[in-house]
């Protein structure tokens, strides 16, 4: 049950999704990965993706116009 | 699910902010008014539609990218139910025109050609890098996204550029290439193929794009957990 941390502060938006789909791909079921990002299409697909992919997502606002994507791997 | 709480960092208060912006732009509009009643009203529609830009995070980038990226359409289909709206509402504004007999059709009408295709496709990549197109660029320049800072700076270069070659492109590149009769005549659907087939055509098409949309994400995300 590791959690991992993806920092894509400053990454406009397919970067973070394309790394989370990356960093997805090498982790085990069970695994927590947290997604940084503070550009608004992100929080939008991020989430979209992971949750039509079946995870479990969680989102965060930890300061203005930032946030966390909480995604657990399930499958 | 479960996740170790964070600590919760202490956020700004932003209604102060949000008041004040609003006195200012009321302000604005009533300076503008007083110049011309149409700035006004250019000025509350360009807040409007920012603030639906961005509380609807609509991304006309996202919708033609998410497709091949994520296989998600629903960005995809909200753009082409904007088109539809769009259609049946400038289709009401030239017919209303040419009953009441005002001679040319109102609107921005450009000629088609290859170079349309050619703008297009280099205009998918620039805005695919730069994350944005014109108006989710100037929408994310507004929230305080840095990067795009830089993005609309060589937008306005670029753009500047364009009109000042905009002649020359136009006798070399568009003349030639355009499937109009002239340069400053532009394509128009209906003068091409009467209204109503131009009018209903258009709306079955994009109908049809958006049922293919919509049967594209269900294949797709069918598909996604099977793959992991």
């Amino acid at each position: 049950m590791a959690e991992y941390k993806l920092d894509c502060f400053g990454e406009a938006c397919p970067l973070p999704l394309v790394k989370t789909q990356k960093k997805m791909e090498t982790m085990n079921v069970g695994d927590v990965i947290v997604v940084e990002i503070d550009h608004s299409c992100a929080m939008k697909n991020i989430p979209d993706w992971a949750r039509a992919a079946g995870h479990n997502v969680d989102i965060e606002e930890i300061n203005d116009g930032e946030w966390e994507v909480i995604i657990e791997k399930t499958k | 699910m479960e996740s170790k709480k964070r600590p919760a960092r202490k956020r700004r208060n932003q209604v102060p902010i949000a008041l004040g912006l609003l006195l200012l732009i009321i302000i604005a509009g009533i300076m503008l008014a007083g110049v011309n009643s149409m700035l006004a009203i250019y000025w509350i529609f360009g807040i409007s539609f920012g603030i639906v830009l961005q509380k609807s995070r609509f991304c006309f980038t996202a919708s033609l990218r998410d497709p091949v990226l994520t296989g998600s359409t629903t960005l995809t289909r909200a753009v082409l139910i904007a088109f539809m709206v769009a259609t049946v509402g400038f289709g009401a504004i030239q017919f209303k025109a040419l009953l009441s007999g005002v001679a040319g059709v109102p609107g921005n009408i450009f000629p088609v050609g290859l170079h349309t295709a050619i703008g297009a496709i280099m205009f998918g990549i620039g805005m695919v890098i730069a994350g944005g197109c014109a108006s989710g660029t100037l929408m994310r320049v507004g929230e305080g996204f840095m990067q795009q800072w830089i993005a609309i700076v060589f937008f306005v270069v670029g753009s500047v550029w364009a009109a000042r070659d905009f002649g020359w492109w136009s006798v070399n590149v568009i003349m030639p290439t355009s499937i109009s009769d002239g340069v400053t005549k532009g394509f128009h659907l209906p003068t091409a193929f009467g209204w109503g087939f131009a009018f209903f055509g258009q709306l079955i098409i994009l109908a049809a794009i958006f049922l293919f949309a919509d049967w594209y994400e269900k294949k797709k995300l069918n598909k996604v957990p099977l793959e992991n």
